[in-house]
């Protein structure tokens, strides 16, 4: 290989990000304008990586010698497969996308810019890393970027939501931390790759068990899973709309990501999964449902969004917990669907807020007059989200729901599928009833709708594009299990 | 050899191209799109019947197989495939085309009923473009999976097409705010049924490890005998998605409801098409439905209960949408008995090897299509006439109606004709159909089957039925029809109205008559590839379909005649009480009316259970966890870390003001740990 294209994944938002840090006084407005370019030249190297064949993408790993002292090894190691192909993707996409959708963001667009482009090069960095160090800083990179847009760009309560994700978030990694130095010290003594620890793994049971918990709960936080969720939608209602779709589109993935990626290693854990996996399934069910009824007693558009992201990745959760081919490859393809689809959700919500001045669903009504492009994209998110067939969120669901059915058979738990059964008809309900309440029915007098006005051209084109991918890939799935698909080999079942 | 047939699949994608084009460029076209929509429906009406008449001369036709073309590979992914084709036999010929044909129609008819609507034209077209794709596809379809994909895709479009008028609407807010009520009912409510079909799904998944139409139907009676109780749960589990969207009880309450929308959108899918899917899923699935008698049974009770409970509704009712709304309920209750009942006698026949009750069980079969091909016609018929009268009277009351036979004759003619038909008057469609269908649910009666005082039962539900139907038809006739004019009328609707209420009303009179040329001996051969052994010798049945045979089964047998009659007392009666009798506001005021009339009349209380059990599953749930979440969960996270920082100065504080401060907390915290770790790492050996 010739040019190293997964470093400059890496790099070029990185650059990027370090000239638009730089570019103050009256060339703040051309900040704007790099991002667009850094991120578009990302865009298309994550595109010439995923049209090439899948058997050339092993030819694409990099590895360079970072810090080697005292037994220690730590490389930097990127590589990319059918799991990462899909993440790097979405976040090379939603990057681009982002950029477009906050072209008339006034406030200080130099370090909005530079910090969506560093959140880019963590992103990318947690996706393709294939060191545990390397992977451990990306993954810390992506967390302050996070808190500056919403501390910096937030709403009312931003401090306090920001605050609240840093803690949660910064704990959560730590333990995971802890998790990796048991893993990296236990099996190869100071060899952080993963390939190394992998081949050297031989650890006892009760270090499996201890070490998969201390991993997954650092994992299980980012996805978040309830109990340890309320950081999500204090996050979200407070963060500015950009935030909220990278934090829903590709931050909560790192969690899942990371699930699959580390935990679910059958080299290192295969001992401990018979243990985890009951846990696993519980919290993913308790997180659908819990999700769902959540979302039903909200009154704010985006916290109600908010809390179906618990719910859907609670989804991915379960599909991971059964720990077979199908569930495993489905909550994949759920992870790449949430992150299309909440990016749309979010967008739209982040969009009612600032085109009507609220997003409270009491004040708001029959806003399809008022606003008919509006209301065309919020249905086509909704939709999407609630698992309508012929957009992507249905494939997901239903893969992930025959996957638990699959599981519950086999430990003659199948009435437990009535659980799941309730999320879907419960997730369909809250968002025709918020559609109901926002839409449609008599022209709300409760808000300034002399002020109130429809989506502009820009924001149209962004969600224009992300309703024909969520359309696109719901009526051709094979466009993306194809790549979930390379990933099966790498998946040693129990 | 390239025939028509390998062509089917543009049946339902040129439909689904006329939604993208008048989606995006409706605006453009004259009548936002109605033309394209239209000629997207006449191109699948002919296509369709191309398609049929190449199916009804191939070899498979006479083997008794469906020709499957594809299939392509949709999903393949965690070990699990599904592929999509096409396949084409009698019963998906039969559904293409009624359902292109009255389509065609009824987007003509739009022209004239939609005139008005200005921009919103380009949204109806698109949305009816998308809903016959939805309705073709399904027709058309080779795996569960795939129609699934399209029954979703029809739901949508009846949620949207319900809440057409579910902002500014031109009768103002409360009509606006009874569109939106009703959309998201119907949505929800078959939203319930189509979570038991997706798991019905899952149970035929699992057992047979494909969802193809093909290998379940070749399959199902080993598949069967292996596991009952499993296959028992997985048909119960997909009826349910027939329940909700064929609204049979106890789903049936959203479709009164679903008339909010235009009454174009009640003609063709809350009557003719989209609630006949739940029919024809359990028609389509008749192979695998019948290994088990018990469901069978299940099938027809709901089937009968909801054709009387239905129909009384209609009784009293005064909104003429809502009388044909309780009307589709019921017959579709009727289509439903008498594939409960075939399919019973199918099931006990093929258990005992007993081939002259599976005969008899195939015209139960066939008399269940029938009626549903007589109804979707005359269904559309008297609602497109209805929608006639709205467009004229401006009301859909039928107490500000009457008389209006003279000021527009077409339409009340037109409707008599479907009215005469729905009622089971001789030579008119519906006759044939819904004798055939008494006759199906008599029969395992008749041959002393177990069960067979419940299908006496039915079968006595179903003769009140059909007592009922002719009575609260021609009440709805003679009221509107009849008498002095009680308000004011523009006269006859134009000739883009009035010309498909004639098409369709020499259909909806002699559409029945198809019984006559073998139609039910052509429409069972959709069944030999499910019940290869059963109907090895598809010759038998040739006597037993026979035109001749099934006349003199009609008219050589009493209930015939008896039908016939209280039919006819029911006309009688309708018009001793609503023409001889003069007209007198107070006896149609519903305030006046003892307990039983009011009961009926708040369609016996059902909507507010409906109310009290969402609220108390749905909202009342939330509000706990919404609690929870607030206080127990954000609680203990908020309380501890006051705790660990010390009291009022903990998260819970973190107010505006101190922005760089903790900004700085944050990116130092991080460089911190990360610098402490490194070093730890390396020069410290490790720990």
């Amino acid at each position: 290989m010739d040019i190293p294209i997964l470093s400059l994944l890496v790099l070029i938002p990185l650059i990027g990000a370090i000239l638009t840090l730089f570019m103050g006084g009256t060339r703040t407005k051309y900040a704007k304008v790099v991002a667009l370019v850094f991120t578009a030249i990302a865009l298309v190297l994550s595109l010439y990586v995923m049209i090439l064949p899948s058997s050339d993408l092993a030819n694409l790993t990099e590895s360079y010698a970072w810090i080697e002292s005292a037994g220690i090894k730590m490389s930097i190691i990127f590589a990319i497969d059918g799991l990462s192909i899909l993440m790097v993707f979405l976040t090379a996409l939603l990057m681009f996308l982002v950029v477009i959708f906050s072209w008339n963001e006034e406030d200080r667009p130099n370090y909005f810019h530079a910090l969506l482009l560093a959140m880019e090069v963590g992103l990318m960095g947690v996706y393709m890393a294939q060191d545990y160090f390397l992977f451990y800083i990306m993954w810390e990179v992506t967390l302050i970027p996070m808190f500056f847009l919403i501390s910096w760009y937030g709403g009312p309560r931003r401090h306090y939501s920001a605050i609240k994700f840093f803690i949660y978030t910064h704990v959560a990694s730590l333990v995971m931390l802890i998790g990796i130095f048991g893993l990296v010290f236990g099996t190869t003594g100071g060899d952080f790759s993963f390939a190394a620890v992998a081949a050297g793994a031989d650890l006892p049971l009760m270090m499996q068990i201890f070490l998969f918990g201390l991993l997954f709960f650092g994992f299980a936080v980012k996805m978040p899973v309830p109990p340890f969720h309320t950081w999500l939608p204090d996050a979200h209602v407070e963060a500015p709309t950009a935030g909220s779709v990278l934090l829903a589109g590709v931050m909560l993935k790192m969690g899942s990501y990371g699930i699959i990626r580390v935990c679910l290693n059958a080299d290192i854990f295969s001992a401990a999964f018979p243990y985890w996996q009951p846990v696993m399934i519980g919290l993913g069910i308790f997180a659908m449902v819990y999700g769902v009824y959540a979302c039903i007693a909200q009154n704010d558009l985006k916290k109600m969004v908010a809390y179906s992201s618990i719910s859907h990745m609670g989804m991915v959760l379960v599909g991971m917990g059964c720990m077979s081919e199908i569930g495993i490859e489905f909550a994949i393809f759920q992870m790449f669907a949430h992150g299309l689809i909440s990016a749309a959700l979010f967008m739209v919500c982040g969009l009612a807020g600032h085109n009507f001045g609220t997003r409270d669903m009491r004040l708001l009504g029959g806003m399809a007059g008022k606003a008919p492009k509006f209301a065309l994209f919020m249905m086509i998110a909704f939709m999407a989200s609630l698992g309508l067939p012929g957009l992507m969120g249905f494939i997901a669901e239903f893969g992930l729901l025959y996957g638990l059915w699959e599981y519950l058979v086999s430990v003659n738990l199948t009435p437990l599928i009535l659980l799941g059964l309730l999320y879907m008809l419960l997730t369909a309900g809250y968002y025709i009833w918020a559609m109901q309440k926002t839409l449609f029915g008599r022209l709300t007098d409760k808000i300034d709708l002399e002020h109130a006005h429809d989506i502009g051209n820009i924001e149209c084109v962004v969600l224009a594009v992300l309703a024909v991918l969520i359309a696109l890939f719901g009526i051709v799935p094979t466009l993306a299990t194809d790549y979930i698909m390379t990933f099966a080999g790498g998946i040693a079942l129990i | 050899m390239m025939g028509f047939v390998d062509f089917a699949w543009l049946v339902p994608l040129v439909p689904a191209l006329c939604f993208v084009i008048v989606g995006l460029l409706g605006h453009k076209t004259p009548e936002k799109g109605g033309y394209i929509a239209i000629f997207g429906a006449l191109f699948a009406f002919v296509m369709s019947a191309l398609v049929a008449y190449d199916y009804y001369t191939s070899d498979a036709y006479k083997l008794g197989e469906a020709i499957i073309i594809g299939p392509i590979e949709w999903l393949n992914i965690g070990g699990l495939s599904i592929n999509f084709g096409v396949y084409i036999d009698s019963l998906a010929c039969i559904m293409m085309l009624f359902a292109s044909f009255i389509s065609t129609l009824i987007f003509v008819y739009s022209l004239g009923y939609m005139h008005d609507q200005g921009e919103k034209k380009r949204r109806y077209y698109a949305e009816v473009s998308l809903f016959l794709t939805g309705m073709l596809g399904l027709a058309v379809s080779s795996n569960f999976l795939e129609m699934f994909v399209f029954w979703e895709v029809m739901g949508l479009c009846s949620y949207l097409l319900i809440g057409f008028w579910s902002f500014k609407h031109h009768e103002g807010d409360d009509a606006s705010d009874n569109a939106a009520s009703a959309a998201k009912k119907a949505f929800l409510v078959t939203r319930a049924g189509d979570v038991c079909l997706m798991a019905g799904l899952f149970v035929l998944l699992y057992a047979f490890g494909s969802l193809d139409y093909d290998y379940i139907f070749s399959n199902a009676q080993t598949v069967y005998a292996n596991n009952p109780t499993l296959i028992n749960i997985g048909i119960l589990l997909m009826f349910g998605g027939v329940i909700g969207k064929s609204a049979q009880f106890p789903l049936h309450d959203w479709l009164p409801d679903a008339m909010a929308g235009p009454t174009t959108v009640s003609a063709l899918i809350h009557a003719a098409t989209m609630v006949k899917a739940g029919v024809y899923l359990v028609a389509r699935s008749y192979p695998l439905f019948v290994t088990s008698s018990d469901a069978m049974l299940f099938v027809a009770i709901i089937g009968g209960v909801t054709a009387i409970y239905t129909a009384s509704m209609a009784l009293n009712n005064m909104n003429i949408k809502r009388v044909l709304a309780y009307s589709t309920l019921s017959q579709l209750g009727y289509m439903i008995l008498a594939l409960g009942a075939g399919g019973y006698l199918i099931s006990i026949g093929m258990q005992e090897g007993n081939q002259a009750l599976i005969t008899l069980g195939t015209m139960g079969y066939a008399a269940g299509i029938l009626h549903m091909i007589n109804h979707a016609f005359f269904k559309a018929l008297l609602f497109l006439c209805s929608g006639s009268v709205i467009h004229a009277t401006g009301t859909e009351d039928m107490r500000k109606m009457g008389g209006l036979r003279k000021s527009m004759p077409i339409t009340a003619y037109t409707m008599l004709i479907g009215s005469l038909s729905i009622a089971g008057i001789p030579i008119f469609s519906g006759f044939w159909s819904k004798d055939l269908v008494l006759e199906a649910a008599f029969a395992p009666f008749h041959d002393g089957l177990g069960m067979g005082s419940v299908f006496c039962v039915l079968f006595i539900l179903g003769m009140i039925t059909a007592f009922m139907t002719a009575f609260y038809m021609f009440r709805m006739w003679f009221l509107t029809f009849m008498g002095e004019p009680r308000g004011h009328c523009h006269g006859e609707s134009p000739k883009t109205m009035t010309v498909p209420l004639m098409i369709l009303g020499v259909f909806a009179a002699f559409i029945g008559l198809i019984v006559l040329v073998n139609f039910s001996y052509f429409i069972i051969q959709s069944l030999a590839p499910g019940l290869g052994g059963a109907l090895a010798d598809l010759g038998l049945y040739l006597g037993f379909h026979d035109s001749m045979h099934i006349l003199e089964e009609i008219f050589t047998n009493v209930w015939t005649y008896v039908a016939i009659v209280l039919a006819v007392a029911g006309i009688a009666i309708a018009y001793m009480m609503y023409v001889k009798k003069p007209y007198i506001a107070d006896n149609f005021d519903q305030t006046k009316k003892g307990f039983l009339y009011r009961l009926v009349a708040n369609r016996y209380y059902f909507p507010q259970l409906y109310n009290q059990i969402s609220w108390k599953l749905g909202y009342g749930v939330a509000k706990g966890v919404d609690i929870i979440d607030r206080n127990v969960i954000d609680g203990t996270v908020n309380g501890l870390s006051n705790a660990v920082v010390g009291s009022g100065e903990g998260l819970s504080q973190v107010q505006t003001g101190y922005v760089r401060d903790y900004a700085a907390y944050v990116v130092i915290g991080v460089l911190v740990t990360i610098a402490v770790i490194v070093l730890m790492v390396c020069y410290g050996g490790g720990f």
